[in-house]
């Protein structure tokens, strides 16, 4: 009887059911990567403004992210930066790859006099171009 | 009562063979599972960032208003638009006489022969309180049309 009971299955159904806890997990997963991800571009609060022209991204080389949001609060990569330490901390990335492209991200309603300083310094450190990202026009 | 003894012995003895073999082959559910919470995440994540580029704009040396002459080669003749806000409405200041609303400078750019326009800089110059979403849109007409564009 103990060795029919084996094979008949009943030690194959004591396996623990995995399928519960992937589904959790995955859902959990993806919860926390839309929060973060929601999380950060709260934190940027960067809407960028629209255009009907614009040059697609090249995946040839990483390139420096300015951003500028609405108040004048100033990242590089994603990283908060005092406006002191940005014109020291561009110029040294510049110096060490000058071929990267600088890309700002700046927010659409953000006057233009919050913009123009970190225009300048970029031009201080020597960035004579410079790309402005936008979002395609619908 | 023994007739139907040996029907139901029947009935259970087919479920065990379902379930058996339903154990025996891969179990989709977890791969099905996973597959539309990633499919619903990137629907979800393309629909809320739109699609991102880029407008190349160059920065000529502010103390040097002469493009030409500012560090790097531009091509020349250059246009000047000076931008500024007067009665919550954005002017341009250098497409005419009179300052112009930014809506009639860009239909004006946007009527431009992209032959001619393509071998023209325009210089952009924005007041403080000017949105930055503005100097785009002008950018953006200029950059259509073919033209350099230079933010000072």
């Amino acid at each position: 009887m103990r060795s029919r009971s084996i094979i008949s299955g009943e030690g194959v159904g004591a396996r623990i059911n995995v399928t519960p806890m992937i589904d959790v997990v995955m859902v959990l997963i993806v919860f926390y990567l839309l929060v973060g991800q929601l999380a950060v571009d709260r934190k940027a609060s960067i809407e960028l403004p629209a255009s009907a022209f614009g040059i697609d991204h090249t995946q040839e080389e990483d390139p420096i992210v300015v951003g500028v949001s609405a108040d004048g609060m100033i990242s590089i990569n994603g990283q908060t930066i005092g406006s002191q330490r940005f014109a020291g901390e561009i110029e040294g990335m510049h110096t060490r790859s000058p071929n990267t492209p600088i890309r700002i991200r700046a927010h659409r309603d953000a006057p233009f006099g919050v913009v123009r300083p970190v225009m300048a310094q970029l031009r201080d450190a020597g960035v004579m171009r410079v790309e402005l990202v936008t979002e395609q026009k619908r | 009562m023994n007739d139907h003894a040996p029907n139901r012995t029947r009935a259970l003895t087919r479920r065990n063979v379902l379930n058996r073999s339903s154990r025996f082959g891969p179990n989709m559910t977890p791969m099905v599972d996973v597959t539309l919470v990633i499919l619903i995440f990137f629907m979800a994540s393309a629909s809320i960032a739109g699609h991102e580029w880029f407008l190349r704009a160059h920065l000529p040396d502010a103390q040097n208003p002469d493009l030409a002459n500012s560090g790097y080669t531009l091509p020349t003749p250059m246009l000047s638009a000076e931008l500024f806000v007067r009665d919550d409405a954005i002017l341009v200041r250098g497409f005419g006489a009179d300052p112009r609303p930014i809506e009639t400078v860009i239909e004006q750019i946007q009527r431009m022969d992209s032959k001619l326009a393509s071998g023209l800089i325009l210089g952009i110059l924005a007041g403080d309180e000017v949105p930055y979403a503005a100097v785009v849109l002008l950018h953006d007409a200029a950059a259509s049309r073919g033209m350099t564009v230079a933010i000072r």
